[in-house]
């Protein structure tokens, strides 16, 4: 008994002193890190507006793949907007991933920028390069999101292999970011 | 006490002798650059892990060394982690949950458990020193080779004007793709390790 004490008690020191470092490595980070995530969203939402007046950020209820949604304006913020940027949680092969896509107001893709992920470095990251969301871009209304390979060209078929899932879960996101866009029929 | 540290290299190295921490090893050698940044991760917390439990080592109960060892290397690593998010958010951003699984990679459990818990404190931190260099130098052959024939490409830090990314021609045009894939590094570790077994037989034949 007396040394299950001992042996439990040196583990829960060497526990404690690990938590109380840590605790303090992620006082001093935490502030960096936020400002570094701030930063990284202005930047994706200058790239996907194109230009366009971003409006406030609006949350949507909870439990839909669409998280935030801005109005995008050509002119001011008081016409009705001409299109929307919608942040929407994906499925990929390393868990939930966050894209940040631009619609026109019926709900066709122009701009998509991928966010935080946990895809695998040089096959699933590789669509965090603008060249990859190409494939997507000009879709969802006459022309369907290619959710499965076989509609895609040869050449950019062959580039999602071995990244098959990321490729699906990014264009499952955009069908569902479209529908919504859809939806709001123009508010 | 200088074999401590140069048997990692070479004669010892982690992946291509000890066959340690493959699956890293597997995962991120498709970029040079990031073959750097994990051997840097591995290093400060193979130092860390290696010097505190040379240092614990008779604090710690012999029954619970193992979760003694996890805790110290989970925090360790748990360090990295957040100091990369903060200063070298694209560096983090491209090795990805690699980082986090530090954690498990064996060469550092396997050298704080067939290591630094038996030695002294230099010993135990030359150990680590040549154990992770053994590791980066690894993932730079390995990752230099996947990524020139695989991509076309060698990619180190940007400076200045210099955007970091080298193309050799005509590969970049028509890269071997295989080689960026899972089989590719399978191929390039294998003949690099058969490479190394020949080397070493070969050197001990003359002796």
């Amino acid at each position: 008994m007396k040394t299950m004490v001992k042996i439990g008690g040196k583990l829960a020191i060497i526990c404690a002193i690990a938590a109380a470092v840590l605790g303090l490595m992620n006082a001093v980070t935490e502030p960096r890190i936020e400002l570094i995530q701030q930063q990284r969203l202005e930047a994706a939402l200058e790239k996907v507006s194109e230009g366009m007046i971003v409006g406030e950020a609006q949350e949507t209820e909870e439990g839909s793949a669409v998280t935030t949604y801005y109005p995008l304006y050509e002119g001011s913020k008081d016409e009705t907007p001409e299109g929307y940027i919608v942040r929407i949680i994906g499925n990929g092969y390393g868990g939930e991933m966050a894209v940040l896509t631009g619609y026109t107001k019926e709900g066709e893709v122009f701009a998509v920028q991928m966010m935080e992920n946990s895809e695998t470095p040089g096959l699933g990251k590789e669509a965090e390069k603008a060249e990859y969301m190409q494939k997507y871009i000009g879709t969802g209304t006459e022309n369907p999101v290619p959710v499965r390979k076989d509609m895609l060209s040869q050449e950019q078929a062959d580039a999602v292999t071995g990244a098959t899932i990321t490729f699906i879960g990014v264009a499952k996101a955009l069908e569902q970011g479209s529908d919504f866009v859809e939806k709001l029929e123009g508010k | 006490m200088i074999k401590e540290f140069t048997k990692g290299l070479i004669r010892e190295n982690p992946v291509f002798i000890l066959a340690l921490g493959l699956c890293p090893t597997l995962g991120v050698s498709t970029r040079v650059v990031n073959a750097l940044g994990m051997g840097a991760g591995v290093l400060f917390v193979l130092l860390g892990s290696n010097i505190f439990v040379s240092l614990l080592k008779d604090f710690i109960p012999e029954k619970v060394r193992i979760p003694s060892y996890i805790v110290i290397i989970a925090s360790f690593v748990t360090i990295v982690e957040m100091v990369m998010k903060a200063y070298l958010p694209d560096l983090y951003s491209s090795l990805g949950v690699f980082v986090s699984l530090i954690v498990v990679n064996c060469i550092i459990l396997g050298r704080a458990e067939g290591f630094a818990n038996k030695n002294g404190l230099m010993a135990s931190i030359l150990d680590a020193i040549g154990m992770s260099l053994g590791f980066t130098f690894a993932l730079l052959l390995i990752s230099f080779v996947r990524e020139v024939l695989g991509v076309g490409t060698i990619t180190l830090f940007p400076m200045g004007s210099f955007d970091g990314v080298i193309e050799v021609p005509i590969l970049v045009d028509s890269p071997a793709r295989v080689f960026a894939l899972a089989a590719g590094a399978l191929l390039v570790m294998g003949y690099l390790i058969a490479g190394f077994r020949w080397a070493q037989e070969k050197a001990g034949g003359e002796k």
